[in-house]
């Protein structure tokens, strides 16, 4: 039995060398004619990118999975602390209310969601005199945020329920008031936990805004999908692995982080 | 109501399609939800044998399966499989057919998939089992093999079952996605028939009324599961 450092170094060494055989592979691909390719490749990469041939604006492409991501995780956060809140009240009606209206997005498929608020919201409101219109891009944001934000109110709930209820009683007994133990006992401790699951469904979003491209928003995949109609079916693979290594690249840190802070949270308090 | 057009519903000929596309979606979902089980196991169980080089591979496969999009796996299977891959020339008509179809690809992308998801999900209960237990275990003594399928596998097991609730549902909502590459499923059948009768908004309400259902109808289940099988101490046992 190794010891648990040495384990790990040769664990590192060994996924070390899987990505050294893997660009082996590509450089000997590369030789035999997979350079042509990955020439097409990279000369589609700016577009795939931003959205834009020279890359001189950003009109779509993963610039756009990113920002609809980030701007999705900010409605997300603030509908799901509303939910999240609704969850904990003691008005029994509230609660079972926030309850429905959070399993029902919670088992509803992303995608239908993203079809659902097509076709739901209109294409343009009339607020106060000025004419609002909805974009594909607004539409698939909010489709997106609807279940992003009842699966971060689970998480607060959960993060307030996993305090042990010990924590509450004591606390009750020292003669704390409800509002006092939220702020001083559990909130502090919830809050730690929320992180690394807030991260984990801001990456498992960054997934999701792949979906988008059944809106018509002019993302990457919307992207992959029309430069693919014009290439050869040769280039095929070497696209598709692009834009999944950006995904990739993209999430990975962040879901290596939120489990590094999940584990620094793991073993605190009961 | 709301003014919303129900009576395309009636048509039989809708109503097949859609009956038809709920179960290929639940053929679907079994199919890789078993699948997905079984990668699961077999990688955490790998996992637990401490091979280093087998523990560096199954945790690639993890974290490539987990942190791209399953939409664009499966369009990466579909085409791969069925158009560079495998082919079979039909001996009446000489045609050459792709040998998997959109469904197999389907079904191969979402088992791995949910997986990758599993195997996470099962690695993470056996480490929950408690040091102490092991060890009296061990001092009681119970063999390796013993150990693991009397005093590691039951507690493992229902502490990972709130996960695999969660994975499995997740697992099921993605099936949807298969529609993209044209297997005929619940969300396919619907394109065809709002395309027939441009009800876009009713069709889609519809589905997603569907889908919540099933999918909630599911995790209700698979919840049953958790709480009858659940130890006292250990998950809802609490």
């Amino acid at each position: 039995m190794l010891t648990d450092t040495r384990y790990q170094r040769r664990k590192r060494l060994a996924l070390l060398a899987i990505l050294g055989a893997a660009i082996a592979w590509i450089a000997f691909d590369a030789l035999l004619g997979g350079s042509a390719e990955w020439a097409r490749v990279i000369s589609r990469l700016p577009l795939l990118l931003t959205g834009s041939g020279p890359a001189w604006s950003i009109q779509g492409g993963f610039a756009f999975n990113v920002l609809m991501g980030m701007l999705s995780m900010a409605i997300a956060t603030l509908l799901g602390l509303l939910m999240g809140i609704a969850l904990l009240a003691r008005n029994a009606w509230l609660r079972r209310g926030a309850f429905m209206i959070m399993n029902f997005l919670r088992n509803s498929p992303w995608i239908v969601l993203l079809f659902a608020m097509l076709y739901l919201l209109p294409h343009r409101v009339e607020l106060f005199g000025t004419t609002l219109s909805f974009s594909p891009f607004f539409k698939a944001v909010v489709g997106l945020s609807l279940p992003t934000a009842a699966n971060f109110a689970e998480i607060i709930r959960g993060a307030v329920g996993s305090v042990h209820s010990g924590q509450w009683e004591s606390a009750r007994s020292l003669g704390y008031g409800t509002a006092q133990i939220y702020r001083q006992v559990i909130l502090p401790q919830a809050l730690r936990r929320m992180i690394p699951g807030w991260m984990n469904l801001y990456a498992l979003l960054m997934i999701a805004t792949a979906l988008a491209t059944v809106t018509g928003v002019q993302e990457v995949v919307t992207l992959l999908r029309t430069t693919l109609a014009m290439e050869s079916e040769t280039a095929l693979v070497y696209f598709y692995l692009t834009v999944l290594l950006m995904f990739f690249l993209y999430c990975y840190p962040i879901a290596l982080l939120a489990r590094r802070l999940e584990n620094r949270t793991k073993g605190d308090a009961i | 109501m709301f003014g919303l057009d129900y009576s395309w519903l009636g048509d039989p000929v809708y109503q097949r399609w859609l009956v038809d596309g709920v179960w290929v979606t639940l053929q679907l979902a079994l199919v890789s939800s078993l699948a997905a089980v079984a990668i699961g196991l077999v990688g955490a169980l790998g996992q637990t044998l401490r091979l280093w080089w087998l523990d560096a591979c199954i945790e690639l496969f993890v974290e490539i399966f987990r942190n791209t999009p399953p939409l664009l796996q499966m369009l990466f299977f579909y085409f791969t499989l069925t158009q560079i891959g495998f082919t079979v020339t039909d001996p009446v008509t000489g045609l050459q057919h792709p040998l998997l179809s959109a469904f197999v690809s389907a079904a191969i992308s979402l088992s791995l998939f949910g997986g990758a998801l599993c195997i996470e999900a099962f690695r993470s209960g056996l480490d929950a089992v408690p040091k102490a237990t092991l060890e009296a275990a061990r001092s009681l003594g119970y063999t390796r093999l013993g150990l693991f399928r009397r005093v590691q596998a039951p507690i493992a097991a229902r502490v990972c079952l709130p996960s695999l609730t969660n994975i499995l549902t997740n697992l099921f909502k993605t099936t949807s996605q298969a529609s993209v590459i044209t297997v005929p499923e619940l969300m396919y059948a619907a394109g065809q028939v709002y395309s027939d009768t441009f009800r876009t908004l009713e069709m889609m309400l519809m589905v997603l009324l569907v889908y919540v259902t099933l999918v909630s109808l599911l995790a209700w289940a698979l919840t049953l599961a958790e709480r009858l099988l659940a130890y006292p101490g250990y998950g809802k046992g609490f």
